[in-house]
């Protein structure tokens, strides 16, 4: 391992930091990325063995606490209604990610203004737009054009199939008079730069090995290592080091896959680590400088928490849906309710998301990301027989609002096997939310009644999915005001000058869409406001 | 090892547990007892203990002296009611391992649609929507006009 100092050490091979070294190739610097995990080529996903769903529940379960890999961490989530799901390894999540790729919206950047609540971001739309269709290229995106849920603009290729499915469900909509449009997402819907096209296996979520899927590993990964970005894997950053005379950052210790500790320098470090993993590693980093935490003057790194509270309502139809086949929570989107509403009981709004996929081990065992099993006996021969063939669904996505009492902290106790803290997560959905859920649930029936389901499958409880914590916003956040936030409107942090946060942890607030298109929109951008400001980058 | 009685035992808890279909199209998870037993082996990534939890389950119903084997299946499903409250966590464990292991037999797969081989790398045939169905599916969307917020003009579409 060559231990000489580098220009740029990104720390996280995921959907951000893969961007962020594409955006910085062309400065002709030695880029180092290290990365906790290891890569992961198709062959060692699951999705061809006979047994491949049972993955789901051990080995290539989304759940760290579960999974337990050697490079996972654990997360504290005994303070929690929602447990954080990723993927650590070359791609992060977007290896096991859905792939559904929803734009922010013009009104998401400017909630206050709007709205009266939360806070502008610093930037807007408009200057992410470049950066949205830029990333979209280089990942390979499908949809239909002509959404008029959005400012113009049009995927590369044509949408992947809705099928059965979300046709039945696009008609319940137009009955109604509401919006819904065939979904944008990263998954190839013909053959495409090299890499083969979808096959609707539907399991999006053990890796796809057909790489069709545009998981940071399919698509920009070969292009950097190509490039020569080195990627040294199985190395996790204990701590980011500060110049104690300068107040720059240093470079990093990390953890190699024997547990031996090395010291990397570097002349500018980016954090790619998003909404959990970033301000774990800025909170472990302490020193005289900042005994709170790096880069934390402000008291704002791991508050501000944000994921996407979720509830399903299913509708059972006369015919079969065939919701096992096609990508996984991929067909149409609703964004009917998505913008405020004077009229509403609370502020901003969801989506309606149809889901596909659930195969019979997942409906038995309670849905997916769901641990509540469907009863035994008799009644599981008829609802196996007679309902879940006939089944479709709509999750309610909702957007939930920053609040400082939602906070990722380090534990006091558990660690990883590097003997690191664990993140701990302080997490309840606030009333906003619950407000938007409640009126989404109702809504959800509705649209699944015109659709012509002939009976309605919905909890009315509060609870939300346990293991939906896949979207980790707000931990970070950018803005013009150093006393509310972490980095400014490029992504530099406003207490150390050469570091530098490119992932969900930046965002101001969450939009009611998934967020991976623009965590990599904003790391393209940011990775052009440093060539952009390369004179002067540290002043 | 399993002796015969716990197998003849278990065969029974997992048929109650997920019954044969009336006109026998679809089987029940007790045939398939001796996979069940093999996946036990191989289940603690799935669950603690899992033979553990097997095994306390067959001694609850057992107990008393009662023979599980000579019971109605109504009486056979109330005894696993009281299971299902009195020993909740072995209860959910079993019930849990056992759709697992029933829904990822390739066997089983085909008599819900699913293909019996793994689903990589033929997937499914899922033919694409032609240009006019989605244009007649699209259009009362486009005639409404746009659907999203100016955000330099402030609230209102």
């Amino acid at each position: 391992m060559n231990a000489d100092a580098v220009d740029v050490l990104i720390i996280g091979a995921g959907a951000s930091g893969a961007a962020i070294a594409w955006s910085l190739l062309e400065m002709r610097m030695r880029i180092l990325c290290l990365e906790q995990g290891a890569h992961m080529d198709d062959r060692q996903f699951p999705s061809r063995r006979d047994d491949y769903e049972l993955a789901r529940y051990g080995e290539f379960s989304n759940d760290p606490n579960i999974r337990r890999r050697t490079q996972d961490y654990p997360i504290n989530v005994d303070d929690s209604c929602i447990t954080p799901v990723n993927w650590n390894g070359v791609g992060g999540s977007t290896i096991n990610f859905l792939a559904h790729w929803p734009r922010m919206k013009p009104s998401d950047f400017r909630a206050r203004t709007l709205d009266g609540v939360a806070d502008d971001w610093p930037l807007d739309y408009a200057a992410l737009e470049p950066f949205y269709a830029m990333n979209d290229r280089n990942v390979g995106v499908s949809g239909l054009g002509g959404n008029p849920a959005y400012p113009p603009y049009k995927p590369e290729l044509p949408p992947i199939p809705i099928g059965r499915l979300g046709q039945t469900l696009a008609r319940g909509f137009n009955r109604l008079g509401w919006h819904w449009w065939p979904s944008d997402v990263a998954i190839l819907s013909r053959d495409h730069d090299g890499r083969q096209k979808c096959v609707n296996a539907g399991t999006c979520d053990l890796g796809c090995a057909a790489g069709a899927k545009g998981g940071a590993n399919f698509t920009y990964w070969p292009i950097l290592e190509g490039a020569g970005v080195e990627l040294r894997t199985e190395c996790r950053v204990r701590e980011i080091l500060v110049n104690q005379a300068t107040g720059l950052a240093g470079g990093v210790l990390y953890h190699d896959a024997e547990g031996r500790l090395h010291e990397q320098k570097a002349e500018l470090v980016i954090v790619a680590c998003n909404g959990v993993g970033t301000p774990r590693l800025l909170l472990h980093s302490k020193s005289n400088l900042f005994p709170d935490g790096l880069a934390n003057r402000s008291g704002k790194v791991g508050k501000n928490l944000m994921f996407h509270p979720l509830i399903g309502v299913s509708g059972v139809f006369d015919e079969p849906m065939k919701g096992h086949e096609g990508p996984m929570a991929c067909s149409i989107l609703s964004q009917e309710f998505y913008e405020t509403d004077a009229k509403r009981d609370f502020l901003r709004g969801y989506g309606l998301h149809s889901g596909r996929s659930t195969t019979p081990m997942t409906y038995a065992l309670g849905g997916y990301g769901i641990d509540n099993p469907i009863p035994w006996g008799a009644e599981h021969r008829h609802i196996m027989d007679d309902v879940y063939p006939f089944l479709a669904g709509l999750t309610v996505v909702s957007e939930d609002l920053p609040e400082e009492c939602n906070r990722v902290t380090l534990d006091a106790e558990m660690t990883d096997s590097d003997g690191i803290p664990a993140p701990k997560i302080h997490y309840r959905v606030g009333d906003n939310s619950r407000a938007m859920l409640k009126h989404g649930r109702e809504r959800a029936k509705e649209a699944l009644l015109a659709a012509g389901a002939r009976k309605i499958l919905s909890s009315d409880d509060d609870k939300v999915w346990w293991r939906a914590g896949w979207h980790q916003m707000g931990t970070c956040r950018m803005g013009n005001d150093p006393e509310t936030s972490v980095v400014n409107g490029w992504g530099r942090s406003h207490d150390v000058k050469n570091l530098f946060i490119v992932d969900g942890s930046l965002f101001v607030t969450s939009g009611a869409v998934n967020p991976t298109s623009t965590i990599q929109a904003l790391a393209l951008y940011i990775g052009d406001s440093i060539k952009n400001n390369a004179g002067n980058l540290f002043d | 090892m399993w002796s015969a009685k716990e197998t003849d035992l278990l065969r029974l808890v997992l048929d109650a547990l997920i019954p044969p279909s009336n006109d026998g199209r679809v089987p029940g998870a007790g045939a398939d007892v001796a996979g069940f037993i093999g996946f036990l082996a191989t289940a603690g990534g799935y669950a603690h203990d899992p033979n553990g939890c097997v095994l306390r389950l067959l001694d609850f119903l057992a107990r008393d002296s009662v023979d599980f084997t000579a019971l109605t299946p109504p009486a056979r499903a109330a005894l696993l009611r009281r299971a299902e409250q009195e020993r909740s966590a072995d209860f959910a464990t079993v019930l849990r391992l056992t759709y697992m292991r029933y829904y990822s037999r390739p066997q089983i797969r085909p008599l819900f649609g699913l293909s019996a081989r793994p689903v990589h790398p033929d997937g499914y045939p899922v033919p694409h929507e032609d240009e006019a169905l989605m244009r007649e599916l699209t259009e009362p969307v486009r005639q409404r006009g746009a659907h999203y917020r100016e955000a330099a003009e402030g609230a209102g579409r």
